[in-house]
């Protein structure tokens, strides 16, 4: 008899006979829900020349499958009282159903049926491609999404799934047929590559067996090529783009660059520098000094996205256009701080408590332990990574973090990104991508 | 139907397994969940001001006033609770709607006094210093710009401005951008003493704690607070609306959408409860009742009549309507966004029809079968977690006295096809309308 572990910091792991690796988590003890995720490697990066393709099948395959047709399968949610979301990346496809605990059996071959019978009906397919074409139009018009956008497309180079958004264009979504999703499913959604991640209380061995019934006939396919993806410039000079937006109110910063992927060995110390920079809320130096102290913008922050391929860093913020310059200054001078200057101990040492101390607030629901899990099996971290992440932090000394900074937010290659009501440059190009150079402020003696 | 869901419906039981509720003499209201084995508690305070007690010159003095909690008090200065919280992994936000206003900290649960403190020193001793109030001037400018980049925001903000002539429901809790350069630190404070304390608060603890420890523990802090705070009557009615009023709002943008808002009952009104069903047979779902996250909504609702009559028409990308209740009348409001190339008359008309058929026909049985296991089911994870737990008891708290969900959610599972038809008849009267139209005004227009 196997020992079930009600521990949801462990993330056990097994494979069924397809090859479909299995991970289960145990849920926070007080909570009556569990989450299921599964996880293919259908995201972007297979589009092909049908941009968007991915997001049609990840969209369309969601709304109808097995037996039920689109309102069939959403009155079996509500009458669990559960939810199914889809979402899809450059690298990978996500579908999760999250409900009550004492549905998990009927719920997780409602995902079953997701994954492994979509309906992929024409109705379906042409309200997601409107609903897309729509997305396409609004990430176009918002200042947060073409500064992102922006950013991205001069970090990468155009082949790269990463510079992409993974709406496609309307003509390539316009160009795609019921048999392109069909076929994309057929070749991508299979067990190599995939994953079932279960945050719910019964065992593995439990797990497994359900897994097994439900996901048994999920074609093996073969393990995905590693992708032809070509690596971010890390050479490059900076370059500045403004995006001029009028008729907005305000203006949208990004400062960033191409970064370290997950697995690089210096990601726990960049990870610790990219909260003390902007992305632990509230106590970042970001934060800290271009809201709290000098009151220039109601957001300031900065992420770092390491994925399996590679990964990217930003620092951002959005003020009005006559605070742009003030911002963009502090942007600039806390980036080169993290770059350049050891971390004081105590500052340090304040960031590396609270992110181990945020642990149980991951953990008050289903929905946020989940996230963790999957966060585990995506990028293989191990059965007990979670539990051993509080050490592996506190290992971190201020040089190495130092070190890792340097390499996760490199000087080279910085793009600066401005959206929204600002003057384009004179003489600037009808495309709006006119490229200076940055000016770095070195604050430190 | 399939066979054995019905069987999984759950018996209605509403809120958390136990709930100890108590005054202090000074009139703060507590009310403590354990929850027990959660690592987190979850500690908010609720003050009966929102910009339902501002006017025109101060408005988002209410908003403001919430910043500056952040700024300091006589134990914690500037920047000093955001360090206790956020050190020991916790978090910490607050936000302000029309009714209320609403602080909330999650910590691990061994650091629960640590914004038990921070809540007592700021309830009635805020600093609110004239220099921060000027340096929060910005940030508040900036938050609203960034919320005018949203077309949505502004749709919104002309809706309320045209179907309210005279209630502060007229404006938007962060106020006018005028009154934001023109409120001084006097008025801050004034209002920030006059609102705040302890006979207009609920403090509301979810989480993993033992009840009766945390009851001393909660008199100690509290009880020594002086008895502050009022919630004064909102005088102010609104008059009867006496036919349609449209606006059309031209902009930034690429895809046109329409905002329509019709009149509607307080929560305390006999029709909240048939609203809430309303707006599950419409939009697909009642914001209070949804399965999800703690405040969130799902947009993708196929058996919803909008749904089917606008997005999967090709008609609109996605459609919603939403009764959000209040103290005081509110909106109804339905929300459509154009699908290329439809023009938004004609989205309009199909929209229109669609809810005069509610009003004129009433739900099928069959559809009212539906929204009332929507609303069932919604409740039954809505308290998962102790930040979800705490935000629910001190929402309700605002909203009506103990046992008010249950009861409003009974009432809505009560009430059958006639009396919905009678409310939506009640609600979708044209007199009562108000629209609003957004017609963008060009394409990307980056330069």
């Amino acid at each position: 008899m196997t020992r079930e572990s009600s521990d949801p910091l462990r993330v056990e792991g097994t494979r069924l006979g397809n090859g479909l690796e299995v991970f289960r988590q145990a849920p926070p003890p007080a909570a009556r829900s569990f989450s299921a995720t599964f996880v293919s490697a259908a995201g972007w990066a297979c589009d092909g020349e049908l941009g968007g393709l991915a997001a049609l099948v990840s969209a369309t395959g969601a709304a109808a499958a097995g037996t039920r047709d689109r309102v069939a399968l959403a009155q079996v949610l509500d009458r669990h009282g559960a939810v199914l979301t889809h979402h899809c990346d450059p690298e990978s496809a996500e579908v999760t159903v999250w409900g009550p605990e004492e549905s998990l059996v009927p719920l997780l071959g409602l995902l079953a049926d997701v994954v492994l019978a979509p309906r992929f009906e024409r109705e379906d397919l042409e309200r997601v491609r409107r609903q897309l074409y729509e997305r396409q139009l609004r990430e176009l018009s918002q200042p947060e999404s073409r500064a992102d956008r922006a950013l991205l497309s001069a970090v990468f180079p155009p082949d790269h799934p990463y510079a992409k958004s993974g709406a496609g264009t309307h003509e390539s979504v316009a160009r795609v047929h019921r048999a392109d999703l069909v076929r994309f499913h057929e070749r991508h959604v299979t067990a190599a590559g995939g994953q079932l991640v279960l945050t719910a209380r019964p065992g593995l061995a439990t797990i497994a067996r359900l897994a097994s019934r439900g996901f048994r006939d999920l074609p093996a396919g073969s393990e995905p090529a590693a992708r032809p993806v070509a690596r971010a410039p890390r050479g490059k000079r900076p370059q500045r783009r403004r995006l001029s937006m009028p008729g907005r109110a305000q203006v949208e910063i990004r400062v960033g660059g191409a970064s370290i992927a997950r697995s690089d060995p210096s990601y726990a110390g960049a990870f610790l520098a990219n909260e003390v920079l902007g992305g632990r809320a509230l106590l970042s130096r970001l934060f800290q000094n271009v809201r709290e102290k000098e009151g220039l913008a109601y957001h300031a922050s900065s992420s770092l996205e390491a994925m399996r391929w590679g990964g990217y860093w930003e620092a951002q913020a959005g003020t009005g256009p006559e605070r742009v310059d003030a911002a963009l200054r502090l942007l600039y001078a806390e980036v080169d701080r993290i770059r350049h200057e050891r971390i004081r101990g105590p500052e340090l040492e304040r960031m590396r408590e609270s992110t181990i101390g945020e642990l149980p607030l991951a953990l008050e629901t289903t929905q946020g332990a989940h996230e963790l899990a999957l966060d585990v099996a995506y990028h293989h971290l191990g059965e007990t990574f979670l539990t051993a992440w509080p050490s592996e932090l506190r290992r971190l000394s201020p040089e190495s973090v130092r070190t890792a900074a340097a390499e996760a937010f490199p000087d080279a290659g910085t793009v600066t990104v401005l959206a929204g009501p600002i003057r384009p440059l004179s003489g600037g190009a009808g495309a709006g991508s006119t490229r200076v150079h940055a000016h770095h402020i070195h604050t430190h003696k | 139907m399939e066979t054995g869901v019905r069987a999984m419906v759950v018996a209605l039981s509403v809120g958390p397994a136990r709930v100890e509720r108590f005054a202090l003499p000074n009139g703060l209201e507590v009310q403590l969940a354990p929850i027990p084995g959660s690592p987190t508690a979850s500690v908010w305070v609720w003050y009966r001001v929102g910009s339902k007690n501002e006017w025109p010159g101060v408005t988002g003095a209410s908003h403001w006033v919430e910043h500056m909690l952040f700024q300091g008090s006589p134990r914690y200065r500037k920047g000093e609770m955001d360090r206790a919280i956020v050190e020991v992994g916790g978090s910490l936000n607050a936000f302000t709607d029309n009714d209320f206003t609403a602080y909330f900290s999650t910590v691990p649960r061994e650091h629960l006094g640590i914004p038990l403190d921070i809540e007592s020193d700021r309830m009635t001793r805020a600093t609110i210093a004239p220099v921060e109030v000027e340096r929060e001037r910005t940030v508040i400018r900036s938050e609203r710009e960034g919320n005018e980049n949203w077309p949505e925001f502004r749709v919104d903000e002309e809706l309320y401005a045209l179907a309210f002539q005279r209630h502060p429901y007229r404006w938007d809790p962060l106020g006018y951008p005028e009154d934001i350069l023109a409120l001084t630190p006097k008025d801050l404070q004034s209002y920030y003493r006059r609102y705040y304390g302890t006979r207009n608060a609920v403090l509301v603890v979810a989480g993993g704690f033992e009840a009766g420890a945390l009851a001393r523990d909660v008199r100690r802090r509290f009880s020594p607070l002086p008895a502050t705070g009022e919630d004064p009557k909102v005088r102010v009615v609104e008059p009867p609306q006496r036919g349609p009023r449209e606006s059309t709002l031209t902009g930034p943008g690429t895809t046109p959408f329409l905002e329509v808002g019709w009149r509607a009952p307080a929560v305390s009104d006999s029709h909240a409860a048939a609203a809430l069903l309303v707006d599950a047979v419409l939009g697909g779902e009642s914001r209070l009742f949804a399965t999800g996250s703690m405040w969130g909504r799902r947009t993708e609702h196929p058996s919803a009549r909008l749904y089917r009559r606008l997005v999967d028409e090709g008609l609109a990308v996605r459609a919603s309507s939403e009764w959000r209740p209040r103290l005081h009348p509110g909106l109804f409001v339905v929300h459509a966004q154009a699908a290329r190339g439809i023009a938004l008359p004609r989205l309009e008309r199909a929209l229109l029809t669609e809810v005069e058929r509610l009003a004129r026909d009433g739900p099928t049985e069959a559809e009212l079968a539906e929204a009332r296991i929507k609303l069932r089911q919604g409740a039954q994870l809505a308290y998962e977690g102790a930040s979800r737990c705490g935000f629910r008891l001190g929402y309700f708290s605002m909203l009506g006295s103990d046992g008010f969900e249950g009861a409003l959610l009974r009432a809505a599972l009560r009430a059958d096809t006639r009396a919905v038809r009678r409310s939506a008849r009640e609600l979708f009267r044209e007199e009562n309308r108000t629209l609003v139209r957004y017609e963008p005004s060009g394409a990307s227009l980056d330069a």
